[in-house]
């Protein structure tokens, strides 16, 4: 019987000590964020982690951490792309050169144009330039400088030949 | 017998009463105007009375115009097709880990003579080819441009006009609200951008807070977050020589005491000598 009570007490105070000491949480900060099979980049893709979603740490330490999100995917993600608190909820909201956040993007096709893909000066632009007299040449630069977009693949080359982040060895 | 079971419940009240001084503990941290858990609360609090002022698009737009005025102001972009993608890359690279890494942003060299950087709301930033010559790798590249991107993720120059007239009961721009009177608002509201960031600068506060993003920012990307001290250090010892109007020198607080905050913030990266700087790619895209 004795032992029955000590039981009961051990796992009470167990149950007593998860309510207190809540699991350890991140928050996915980062574009492009990877969730990985292991500590490593060459270590295969378990799930692409688009910015605000919530982990649960399972270790933690080094540069990368072992983390699990809300439906129970396990795996390793680099530390520079998680935070300790939620991103801001515009930010979730906004949508990302990797096209990814937790509530989608605000941005509406209709504005898509001058936004994400952007294709040149919005037509609001467009009518200060007229207002201003602004000549031609400047607001073509402006368009050139708006349309030159790097592609997610592109980036990620990037940072593997420059060693950086956890493309590092 | 009754005992254990007492000892028991005196012991999970205790646990209980453990999480409950956690809470109080926490609660109280917010009351300290210069705690973490206070700043992170007033920030979250500024970005949604910002959002609720203004849309993206609208933020964009402002962007937009005022890049027309600055390419007029400072020059062109260099003519280098290769190197302002390089500039893109970088900039890319560090916006994706920056606290805003949602928004298209684009990057321009722009050939200028003044040792300057500046961002245009909505993501568009400029780098002086002055300022550029300035800098020997990429991760002093990179800690540059997270320093305009901590500007556009703070909405710094949004907030220095968000009294103008312009905005006064405008939350988004339209076609209708550029034309007539609210055109020539708009149109001074964009003259009082320039001179904010061109003639009188940004508040300091924003300018430290801009520093610091760039060096978090630069170390979470995986690049050595002493870049940014490096170019300081570099701009102090050619000050003599360099032109000051319009540049980094008359816009931005002293580079003594932007350097001195920042290595107090250097502790909090131990291995920060381990990260990449990047030095021949930079040299071979830019130097060239």
């Amino acid at each position: 019987m004795r032992k029955k009570v000590v039981t009961a007490l051990a796992l009470l105070l167990a149950l007593a000590s998860t309510v207190a000491m809540a699991e350890e949480k991140r928050w996915v900060s980062s574009d492009g964020t990877t969730l990985k099979t292991e500590a490593s980049i060459s270590s295969a893709d378990v799930a692409s982690l688009p910015v605000g979603t919530e982990l649960s740490v399972i270790e933690a330490g080094g540069r990368w951490i072992k983390v699990r999100t809300a439906k129970g995917k396990e795996g390793w993600v680099y530390a520079g792309r998680v935070a300790d608190t939620a991103p801001s909820a515009e930010v979730t909201k906004e949508g990302g050169l990797f096209g990814g956040t937790v509530q989608g993007s605000q941005i509406e096709t209709a504005k898509a144009d001058s936004a994400r893909s952007i294709r040149g000066l919005s037509p609001e632009t467009s009518q200060y330039a007229k207002r201003r007299g602004t000549p031609e040449s400047f607001k073509k630069e402006l368009d050139k400088i708006l349309a030159r977009k790097v592609s997610a693949k592109e980036l990620k080359a990037f940072l593997r030949e420059g060693k950086i982040g956890e493309y590092a060895q | 017998m009754i005992r254990v079971f007492f000892t028991a419940v005196m012991m999970l009240l205790l646990a209980v009463g453990a999480a409950r001084a956690d809470l109080f503990k926490e609660l109280d941290k917010l009351t300290n105007p210069d705690s973490k858990e206070r700043k992170i609360l007033s920030g979250a609090t500024q970005v949604i009375s910002s959002s609720k002022e203004m849309d993206y698009a609208t933020e964009r737009t402002i962007g937009e115009s005022l890049s027309l005025e600055s390419l007029q102001r400072f020059g062109k972009p260099v003519n280098k097709e290769a190197l302002q993608r390089y500039l893109n890359l970088v900039g890319d690279a560090v916006a994706a880990n920056s606290k805003r890494p949602t928004i298209p942003y684009r990057f321009a060299v722009l050939d200028s003579p003044v040792q300057n950087a500046f961002a245009a709301p909505g993501g568009i930033i400029f780098i002086s080819k002055a300022l550029l010559g300035v800098i020997e790798n990429e991760s002093e590249l990179a800690a540059v441009l997270a320093h305009e991107i901590g500007h556009v993720a703070g909405k710094h120059a949004i907030k220095s006009i968000r009294r103008a007239q312009f905005l006064q009961g405008v939350g988004t721009i339209t076609a209708a609200t550029m034309k007539g009177d609210k055109g020539k608002q708009f149109e001074s509201m964009i003259g009082d951008l320039q001179t904010t960031l061109f003639d009188k600068g940004l508040d300091k506060g924003m300018e430290y807070e801009a520093d610091s993003a760039a060096m978090e920012t630069a170390y979470r990307t995986g690049y050595d977050p002493r870049g940014l001290i490096n170019v300081l250090k570099k701009l102090q010892k050619i000050e003599g020589s360099s032109i000051k109007k319009g540049s980094w020198y008359s816009t931005h607080p002293p580079l003594d005491e932007r350097i001195a905050r920042l290595e107090e913030q250097l502790k909090n990266y131990p291995d920060a000598a381990s990260l990449a700087t990047v030095k021949s790619r930079f040299a071979r895209q830019v130097k060239k």
